[in-house]
């Protein structure tokens, strides 16, 4: 039978105070109600993987979390703060504490690797002297084991080679909050598992709080505090892995039966 | 259960006036329009001003837009100048009024022709990239990514590429004008034995500041439009591939016909203060 490798709950056994409140959110292109009547609370320090079916709404969620789409209804609160409330100003200074993992990488193409992770480095004031933003920059690589990348264009990459640059110039600047969009999926078993290890790193070494959305669950047992499942567009079920995997309902079971 | 993500915002059911909603929908799909354009150039004023300045991106940009546009430009204006000649002689010559194709040729390429060739080049080569661009830029989420990194990508994006048009179209106009008249005394050379100095001393003789100067602020307004339109059609491509083939296209179409409106609006205010 399955041994848990790691029961990530106990070593963090209490978190902070809640960094994202969801509660009876909404979220419709026209006809298509993706999100209806969503809650989720995540706590500092706190990762929560969010499991669904594909094209359920889960990329729509954190974007919505990111203020990259507007909802229409419910509250949505990010370090306190109402999303849709926010100004231009004050929205960018909260992005700048949260860092976003697109599904599709999203490298800026006409860039090489370095300038992609520096790009952002740079306009937050993050690291005075060039010495300091090549120090960050080559470390940061050095976490995803694309050193050797460093003048390469995003054309010249595989594609989980940029899922990890993807990671890199997300992580590089500490964010206090992590959105990873599916960062393992489309990898070997053995850098999915190295990806995981370093999301459960940057928990651990800067108290990041994380939703991770993942069809992988090798990674979300490794990397889960909390599980939650998402069903047409509501929060179905909620709990730790375990809790989840021994649940007595079929739609849940689906998720795990694979295990 | 692959409904089509394209763009289907809900519709927003904000009340509107009676009248309103009496317009057919064609038109008010074009004031929307007009009204969210109006908006993105009120955004580049606002931003323009502002610190930070991408200063590094500008000059990139400009060397891409600038430099690598004068060879098309070039070659353009050069044919146009040689075909503009020799199709005016015969007029000329059939009044014996030879000795002032210079003269007649080199008004025509610095008031008009020049500024508005080039214009449309540009429109094409210049608006036609930018559109496809910042239109697969979009489609890839990566102008999402600069916005979700605390960054601001209008800035970074927009208006380092009005600016870099904006200026750069003036640029190529006065070197497509050189190149043009170049072009011309070649093919008076052809048939008259005419010095290049003799040439280009009848051609500013019959010229002045008041040909050159409106003829050259008008190409401000071009790069502008030029900018503002590829920047406007690519920063809100639709998604997937076709979106960017449409942003590129309507780019390019709007760009050469706001050419026109321009000059036309020009030619009026020149007319209008006396410069004729
Ligand atoms: N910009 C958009 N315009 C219209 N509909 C959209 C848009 N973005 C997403 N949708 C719709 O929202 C639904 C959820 O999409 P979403 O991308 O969140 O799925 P997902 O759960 O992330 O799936 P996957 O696991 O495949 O990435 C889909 O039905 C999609 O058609
Ligand atoms: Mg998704």
């Amino acid at each position: 039978m399955e041994t848990i490798s790691r029961t990530n709950t106990e070593a963090l056994p209490k978190y902070g105070e809640s960094i994202i409140e969801i509660s009876s959110l909404c979220k419709s292109f026209g006809d298509n109600y993706v999100l209806n009547q969503f809650n989720l609370t995540v706590r500092r320090g706190e990762n929560v993987v969010v499991l669904g079916k594909s094209g359920c709404g889960k990329s729509v969620l954190i974007k919505c979390v990111v203020g990259l789409l507007k909802y229409e209804e419910g509250s949505l609160q990010v370090f306190g703060k109402e999303i849709n409330s926010l100004k231009q100003k004050e929205l960018d200074e909260m992005r700048a504490r949260i860092g976003f993992v697109f599904q599709s990488s999203a490298l800026y193409d006409s860039m090489t690797v370095r300038q992609n992770l520096e790009f952002a480095l740079r306009r937050h004031g993050k690291g005075k002297t060039k010495q300091e933003v090549d120090q960050l920059v080559e470390e940061m690589l050095d976490n995803v084991s694309l050193a050797n990348a460093i003048n390469l264009m995003p054309s010249e990459l595989s594609g989980g080679m940029r899922k990890r640059i993807g990671l890199a110039r997300s992580l590089i600047l500490k964010p206090e909050l992590m959105l990873y969009d599916e960062p393992t999926t489309g990898l070997d078993p053995i850098t999915a598992e190295e990806i995981s290890n370093m999301m459960l790193a940057m928990q651990h070494k800067y108290n990041t709080s994380s939703i991770i959305i993942s069809h992988d669950m090798h990674c979300a047992r490794l990397t889960a505090n909390r599980l939650a499942v998402m069903i047409d567009g509501i929060n179905y079920a909620e709990g730790t892995f375990e809790e989840l995997s021994k649940m007595n309902d079929p739609k849940v079971n689906a998720f795990f039966k694979k295990q | 259960m692959e409904n089509n993500p394209a763009e289907t915002t809900p519709a927003k059911k904000q009340s509107e006036p009676i009248w309103v909603s009496v317009l057919p929908e064609e038109f008010r799909d074009f004031l929307n329009e007009v009204g969210e354009i109006v908006r993105f150039v009120m955004r580049f004023f606002r931003e323009v001003f502002m610190p930070p300045y991408e200063l590094k991106e500008i000059f990139h940009q400009s060397y891409e837009i600038g430099y690598r546009s004068l060879p098309l430009v070039a070659l353009t204006a050069f044919i146009i100048g040689l075909v503009l000649t020799l199709q005016s002689r015969p007029t000329l010559a059939r009044f014996g009024a030879e000795s002032w194709l210079p003269a007649m040729v080199g008004i025509s390429i610095i008031r008009e022709i020049g500024p508005v060739i080039v214009a449309l080049v540009c429109a094409g080569k210049i608006g036609s990239s930018i559109g496809a661009e910042l239109g697969s830029m979009k489609v890839t989420e990566q102008i999402d990514a600069m916005e979700v990194s605390g960054t601001n990508p209008f800035k970074y994006i927009v208006v380092s590429r009005i600016i870099s048009t904006t200026f750069m179209i003036p640029i190529l106009v006065i070197m497509g004008d050189a190149v043009a008249l170049i072009g011309s005394f070649i093919a008076v050379k052809l048939t008259s034995a005419i010095s290049i100095t003799l040439f280009f001393n009848q051609v500013f003789e019959s010229t002045d500041f008041s040909d050159f100067i409106p003829a050259f602020v008008k190409t401000f307004f071009f790069g502008f439009a030029i900018g503002l339109v590829g920047c406007y059609k690519g920063y809100n491509s639709k998604k997937g591939t076709e979106g960017v083939g449409e942003s590129a296209n309507s780019s390019v179409v709007i760009a050469s016909l706001l050419v026109f409106i321009i000059d036309l609006i020009a030619v009026q205010i020149t007319q209008f203060f006396g410069y004729l």
